[in-house]
């Protein structure tokens, strides 16, 4: 009798001790979702509200438009040399902690905004230093030789130059089209491709959102969702606007395996173009719907200073990640006259 | 002479130390100059989620590394919504070691919910809980209850049981042996059901690194050797002390038992824990009717020997009383890991009781086991226990 205790109460100190064993060390505190504050003798676990230093940085990719090296023929069409390079071993910190295989144009997933104007000439040198074969395949309209599908480009430094002229106006996605191409997309190959009206667009804040997601354990479902990659990152680095400026956000969907994606806009509507092809507008809205590559501009202006969400509102997306703020401030003084846009 | 028996030692002892020497030799090729053989393939980290608990605004995952290699949790998620969390006493984990995920979240009861926890690399694990349900707190309250549950399911019917004392007593020789084989069959069916129970906790929520089936299996020999030689020690003994033969064997008995009714209470506070309430009722009454039989089991080898009511007492505690531990650890502090164990140890147990009364029935029968009464005993026994096990 006495020994069958010892033997239980034996084995109850050894199930308890680890209860005991963990109350130790500075404790730190986080916030949850419902505000509430958190404390833990342990680490925590934030992809949401901790500052994180991240390999790609969404605040400098949302204002960058590369406009080519630029010259003209004598007929006075004005020629946009670009290069992308492919690359698809770089492993990049996507959310704090996680690390994923990215495939990249240029170092980055997107790869970067080429901008032009309709009519240009564009002539983009591709490199694949990469080991698999790839390509860039740009959506619009172009002669079937420069489509980047039949024209695997080899790895390990194979070239090949994509020349066309830039059209038609609006805003369109480019990606790698090598089978399997679905693979190739979600890792990364894809990135925007802008052509400006000759008449231009009127002047605004101008910044370019790619709707994407991350299947970092490859099961055909996103784990991750974002504007420009990085999970939650516009959340806790709202993006900086102000009052009476016109805002015109080019935006892409490239989220793969589910269907369809949307952005709402909190506390105001935009006018939509979708596609960016009509210089007049087709909705005005706070909600759009886009299936697999499907794009258009959004444009809008905040009448009262303070922070405004936008979102998917397919709300899974957002509670992985595809959520940001947009920061308002009272600018009377600045002359929304004075943001340059358009050719350098 | 004595000089040819050393050398024939140092040969035996040479022979059998030589075959290590080999392995050493293997293990140090494979790790030094031979490793780029064991560079093959891609090492996959892997978790698994052991435990949830609900707690006030608080969702607590247990974490183990059940991979290979070492894992760093990253990221935390309910119902596939990634969630800001804690993680102590930190997010690395060495093989086989645990770390407790703290997710703060308004849960809802009896609602279903998935957990998930993602490493380094990206992947996601998740385990899922039917119902959502408070944890259980250490309090003195729950503990009478668990104790009162205890006592119903393991003292109280293991003492009902042995009220059949007086009727054993009375019985031929031939019916005693039906009733001794009787036992035999009862004790034989709560092994399998040991076991079984066992495997399934194992199945369901221990990571196959732990190997589960063997991992009882071993747990189970190790259990009858063990207890085995201690009991033949014991019943050697008997035959030179106060102990009379039908009491050591009874005690081993009651010991056994003890140990499957340990497990017993072990799956009651569980339940109770995991807010299956309507489940655990069932439970109780299952237990509390299957049990009456236990008792049985000890009378029959007493009734041989002379009435002796405070042993008999003692021995139904030991058989029962080990319902009320293992409630309060199934339900304040349940782990699978040591639930397994504790089954595993319960059936080696129980199996080694049965061969101490085949022996004894063997030795009783003019070394027969064939007879009518034997046979039709143990068939009856497992049939009762069939069919009192259809109520739990």
């Amino acid at each position: 009798m006495i020994s069958l205790l010892t033997i239980v109460i034996g084995f109850s100190v050894i199930v308890f001790f680890p209860t005991f064993s963990d109350a130790q060390s500075a404790s730190k505190t986080f916030v949850t979702h419902s505000g509430a504050v958190v404390q833990t003798s342990g680490e925590i676990l934030d992809p949401l509200y901790t500052v994180s230093t991240v390999d790609f940085d969404p605040m400098e990719y949302l204002r960058d438009f590369n406009y080519g090296d630029i010259s003209q023929l004598s007929d006075g069409t004005t020629v946009r040399e670009f290069t992308i390079i492919a690359e698809d071993d770089k492993i990049m910190e996507v959310s704090p902690g996680v690390f994923y295989n990215v495939w990249t144009f240029n170092g980055t997933v997107p790869g970067p905004t080429i901008r032009a104007t309709e009519g240009d000439l564009l002539k983009i040198k591709f490199i694949n230093n990469g080991s698999k074969e790839h390509t860039m395949h740009f959506h619009g309209i172009h002669p079937a030789g420069m489509d980047g599908v039949f024209e695997p480009v080899g790895g390990n430094g194979g070239q090949f130059v994509y020349e066309f002229e830039a059209g038609p106006v609006g805003v369109h996605p480019y990606h790698c089209h090598v089978m399997p191409l679905e693979e190739h997309i979600v890792h990364g190959l894809y990135g925007v491709f802008i052509v400006d009206p000759k008449e231009k667009r009127p002047p605004a804040d101008e910044m370019v959102m790619v709707l994407n997601g991350l299947d970092t354990d490859f099961d055909t479902e996103n784990n991750f969702y974002a504007a420009n990659t990085i999970p939650f990152y516009y959340q806790h680095h709202p993006i900086q606007i102000d009052t009476d400026e016109l805002i015109r956000v080019y935006v892409v969907n490239m989220v793969e395996f589910d269907p369809i994606n949307n952005f709402h806009l909190h506390g105001n509507l935009y006018k939509y173009y979708p596609t960016g092809t009509d210089l007049v507008p087709s909705f005005y809205t706070d909600m759009i719907t886009l299936s697999q590559t499907e794009r258009g501009i959004m444009e809008f202006q905040y009448d009262f200073p303070g922070k405004y969400l936008f979102h998917a509102h397919k709300v899974e997306f957002s509670e992985k990640g595809w959520v940001g703020i947009f920061l308002v401030s009272d600018s009377i003084e600045k002359s929304v006259q004075e943001i340059d846009y358009g050719t350098k | 002479m004595e000089l040819s028996d050393n050398t024939s030692k140092g040969k035996i002892i040479a022979s059998g130390v030589i075959p290590f020497i080999f392995i050493i030799l293997m293990m140090a090729y494979i790790f030094g100059p031979g490793a780029d053989l064991l560079d093959f393939g891609v090492l996959l980290p892997e978790v698994t989620i052991e435990k949830i608990d609900f707690l006030d605004s608080e969702i607590q995952a247990t974490v183990r590394n059940t991979g290979p290699i070492p894992v760093e949790v990253v990221m935390a998620d309910v119902n596939d919504r990634i969630q800001p969390a804690a993680v102590e006493p930190d997010r690395f984990l060495e093989r086989f070691e645990t770390t407790l995920v703290r997710i703060p979240f308004e849960w809802n009861e009896a609602e279903p919910y998935t957990i998930g926890i993602t490493v380094e690399d990206g992947t996601r694990f998740e385990k899922e809980v039917e119902a959502a349900a408070p944890a259980l707190e250490l309090s003195l309250d729950l503990a009478i209850f668990f104790a009162i549950i205890g006592t119903y399911v393991g003292i109280i019917p293991v003492m009902i049981g042995l009220l059949w004392l007086p009727f054993i007593k009375k019985i031929s020789k031939q019916k005693y042996h039906f009733f001794l084989a009787l036992t035999a069959g009862l004790l034989l069916f709560l092994a399998i059901d040991s076991i079984e129970e066992a495997v399934e906790v194992s199945d369901e929520n221990l990571a196959s690194s732990f190997n589960g089936t063997l991992l009882v299996a071993t747990v189970t020999v190790l259990s009858f050797l063990g207890l085995y030689y201690a009991g033949n020690k014991l019943v050697d003994r008997a035959n030179s002390s106060k102990f009379t033969k039908p009491v050591a064997i009874a005690l081993m008995i009651s010991i056994g038992i003890g140990l499957h009714n340990f497990g017993e209470g072990l799956a009651i506070g569980a339940a109770v824990g995991m807010g299956s309430i309507a489940f655990s009722t069932f439970l109780i009454i299952g237990f509390a009717l299957h049990n009456t039989t236990e008792g049985l089991a000890i009378a029959a080898p007493m009734s041989r020997g002379k009435l002796m009511i405070g042993k008999l007492v003692a021995m139904g505690i030991i058989a029962g009383s080990p319902a009320i531990f293992g409630a309060w650890i199934g339900g304040f502090v349940y782990s699978p890991f040591t639930s397994v164990i504790f089954f595993g140890i319960g059936a080696g147990a129980i199996f080694q009781v049965i061969v101490v009364i085949l022996k004894w029935i063997y030795d009783e029968n003019d070394q027969k086991l064939s007879t009518m009464a034997v046979v039709s005993g143990f068939a009856v026994g497992m049939l009762v226990m069939y069919l009192t096990s259809i109520l739990v």
